[in-house]
């Protein structure tokens, strides 16, 4: 099937689309309060774990749950894959395309805008219809930027009308420097005309380097009556903007301390450009990879903002001797090009700004097997405020030892978790007291739940919410929000799991719910 | 895991069963953090699921697994654990379970996992696997009867370990655990024992497939070689989340056909660490 994808620059693209449909099996219930979509950006994976592919450039295969309340309720599950032939046209290219969005998710009541985690533009999708509408490409690509990047998580205004994001354009890399951002640029969305604002971004003073100019995440507040948006720069550092001809070690350029920048909504007209300025505090923290981030931007007189920090090379991918010295092939649990291990526990940080005050607390644990009712912070990826923004949940992704690369792992010299000692870390979704920045630690252990998939989000009214969690090989888990040992009901399908015979689909980053 | 106690007979045992119920119930008081119990960590980790065959049979509405597992183990007595949904049915070396691997192979003209290279190169280190019958059958519904179980066996567990399966006690399932023993029991990890287990069956109620969850790392193997058979009342384009599709084939089992689909090969462990790194241990008090 092929439908035509209209683009905001140039001329309209040629786009495949795929679609299939099915019931997933439900046992327990489905809470009246689900009653909507579950919108997830799955990917998919070759089989044969020796072929090398990056992990930013697999298959997006968006997928959408259409959860019915009742006990058991039902689940009618959409896969829509999007542009699915492009890796077998032109494989010299394949970093090249429009929209590739298997990680970020960002949705109003009728509309989803799905996002790569670092390259192309966003992919805006009719939910009703389940189609894509348009790419929402502000810039243009040439022959020696050929492609752009995008913040992966939007900011929102308070009413939700307006979202905002980043886009530039990817320069080549040279035999001078690594691949650097350029033509920076801030993107207003007005969800309900559709229409597109953008001005240009100065960067800040002392944090103006265009390598690593990458923001995963952004933020809306207000303050003393003006507008911002807080851009959360990753920093991720691109040797090259192509996949590896051959995956072999290489050198690996580190990534700086990711800082946080801020820019001014301007009310006038005839602004074009916006002059960043540092968030203070967060570079002192001298973490890598800040990437998500929940705000609670209330009351329109400052913030509190919760994020994270990975730290983690998320410009790499897994491919070749791990740390341990043993070869790929010598690595079940390896596949080549897959997502990066941790080099060390990362960190959640709480930073609040309301008044004239301003304070910061962070978070960073390493996992103890003897106190596991104490959480861990090894590779945070989501991060929610429940509905009464008393909680905070967070899930952290663990360690898998034998899957970071020697090669990276050189970069952070000095950095590097103790590998004689570290193992295997679980996966970890953990409930913490928003005001404390602590684990809501409960004396059944309903605070916390290992083995869970790291795709969660939290679906309430303030009255009772819920936590879904999902990942294609376990399916969809509910649970109470205040009781993560007991799951409400799950659903789940072996359909999930597999593209034909030759892909899986491995564990997705995120998911969002939309009410019917 | 091993063993060692499998069995213990008169007063003795209820002194056992009491002192290992106090240990349950501080762990349960001390919110399963093992630092306060250090007694519960499992002192070494030398059994594992070297390969296995396995028949997924769906009907439209049930799921019936047959399976035969090559087990390793370093000791004398091993336990065998799985989580299963509530609703399940368990059994253990019935006529069907001895025939249907079997059949199936015969029709296709395959010989299951002797077909696979690994596996042949594990019966030519460790010789042919020794069949062994599994016994004293039980379901823990509740992971504090689970670790009772194996603190009255003195097997003990490991904290991730326990962990995820704390995550399938969470969605109504419940642990299924068998008991078996080899006559040729080794002391050296490189050259385990080497098992073949009797044929055994789960059913369970479903509308859908459900392939089973991945092994978790018991300290012998990093990885487990399968065959996975997936037999179908309707033709399905269903497929393996890990392993390729090496054969489409139709069977008839007990009067019935069935469209066959069997999938091969190795799929890692959960919780592998890296090599030379110990297991799980109660942390070191501070100086």
């Amino acid at each position: 099937m092929n439908t035509w994808i209209e683009s905001d620059t140039g001329v309209a693209e040629a786009a495949g689309i795929e679609t299939s449909e099915f019931d997933l099996y439900v046992r327990g219930e489905i809470p009246a309060c689900l009653a909507g979509s579950l919108i997830i950006a799955t990917s998919r994976r070759h089989k044969d774990r020796s072929v090398f592919a990056r992990w930013h450039d697999s298959q997006a295969d968006l997928l959408k749950l259409d959860l019915f309340p009742g006990r058991p309720g039902r689940v009618r599950a959409s896969f829509l894959a999007v542009d699915p032939d492009w890796p077998d046209v032109e494989p010299l290219n394949a970093p090249f395309y429009a929209t590739q969005p298997n990680h970020g998710l960002n949705c109003s009541k009728d509309t989803v805008w799905a996002t790569n985690l670092l390259f192309g533009a966003p992919l805006e999708v009719d939910l009703a219809s389940w189609r894509p509408r348009r790419i929402l490409r502000l810039v243009g690509p040439d022959r020696y930027r050929p492609q752009l990047t995008t913040t992966s998580h939007f900011a929102w205004s308070l009413d939700n009308r307006y979202a905002y994001f980043h886009q530039s354009l990817l320069e080549r890399e040279s035999d001078d420097h690594p691949v650097r951002s350029a033509d920076l640029k801030l993107v207003e969305l007005d969800v309900v005309s559709g229409s597109l604002r953008t001005w240009n971004i100065l960067p800040p003073a002392g944090d103006a380097c265009p390598n690593g100019a990458n923001f995963h995440s952004a933020f809306y507040f207000e303050e003393k009556g003006e507008r911002f948006v807080g851009l959360l720069r990753t920093g991720a550092i691109l040797e090259t903007l192509a996949p590896h001809d051959r995956p072999t070690e290489h050198h690996v350029s580190p990534m700086e301390p990711s800082t946080i920048w801020v820019v001014r909504i301007p009310e006038e007209e005839d602004v074009r450009v916006l002059h960043a300025l540092l968030l203070p505090g967060i570079r002192d923290l001298q973490g890598f990879a800040l990437s998500h981030l929940d705000v609670d931007a209330s009351g329109g007189d400052g913030f509190t903002l919760f994020a994270n920090f990975k730290q983690s090379d998320v410009a790499e991918e897994t491919h070749g001797e791990n740390l341990y010295g043993e070869k790929p092939e010598d690595v079940p649990e390896h596949y080549a090009g897959m997502i990066i291990e941790a080099f060390n526990c990362g960190q959640v940080i709480r930073y609040c700004r309301r008044g004239d005050a301003m304070s910061l607390k962070t978070f960073c644990r390493a996992y103890v097997p003897g106190k596991t009712s104490l959480g861990h912070s090894w590779l945070p990826i989501n991060i929610q405020l429940d509905s009464t923004r008393q909680r905070l949940f967070c899930s952290f992704s663990g360690f898998r030892p034998r899957l970071l690369p020697r090669h990276v792992a050189r970069a952070y010299k000095g950095l590097v978790a103790d590998l004689n000692q570290i193992r295997y870390v679980p996966p970890l979704l953990m409930r913490f007291d928003s005001a404390r920045l602590e684990p809501d630690t409960d004396s059944k252990r309903r605070h916390l739940s290992y083995a869970e998939s790291v795709a969660f989000t939290v679906v309430g009214n303030g009255g009772s919410d819920y936590v879904c969690t999902f990942a294609p090989d376990v399916g969809l888990r509910i649970y109470e929000a205040d009781d993560l040992s007991t799951a409400v009901g799950y659903a789940l399908s072996a359909e999930l799991m597999t593209y034909g015979d030759t892909h899986f689909r491995p564990t997705p980053a995120h998911m969002q719910f939309v009410a019917r | 895991m091993a063993l060692n106690r499998p069995a213990v007979g008169g007063p003795e045992y209820l002194k056992i069963v009491k002192e290992a119920s106090v240990k349950v119930d501080k762990l349960e008081a001390s919110n399963w953090d093992f630092d306060q119990v250090p007694e519960i960590f499992a002192r070494k980790q030398h059994a594992d699921v070297m390969a296995k065959e396995a028949v997924h049979l769906h009907d439209g509405r049930t799921m019936t697994r047959v399976g035969r597992l090559v087990l390793g183990g370093v000791g004398t007595h091993f336990n065998l654990m799985g989580s299963v949904p509530s609703d399940s049915t368990f059994r253990v070396a019935t006529d069907y379970t001895s025939h249907v691997i079997g059949e199936i192979n015969r029709q296709v003209g395959k010989k299951g996992l002797s077909d696979l290279p690994e596996y042949r190169q594990i019966e030519e280190r460790l010789g042919e696997a020794e069949q062994v019958e599994f016994s004293n059958y039980g379901m823990f519904p509740r992971v504090k009867d689970l670790v009772l179980w194996l603190l009255v066996h003195d097997a003990g567990c490991f904290p991730s370990t326990l962990e995820t399966i704390v995550r399938r006690f969470a969605l109504g399932n419940v642990v299924q655990n068998n008991m078996y023993f080899t006559k040729h029991p080794s002391k050296d990890p490189k050259k385990p024992a080497l098992m073949k287990s009797p044929g055994l069956l789960v059913q369970f109620p479903s509308k859908v497939v459900e392939w089973m969850e991945q092994p978790i790392y018991g300290g012998l193997v990093d990885k487990t070689i399968k065959v996975e058979h997936l037999l179908t009342i309707t033709p399905t384009k269903i497929s393996h989340p890990y392993l390729p599709l090496v054969l489409e084939s139709k069977v008839r089992i007990v009067d019935q056909d069935y469209y066959l689909r069997t999938f091969s090969g190795s799929s890692p462990k959960e919780a592998l660490r890296g090599p030379g790194v110990p297991e799980e241990r109660p942390t070191k008090p501070k100086k």
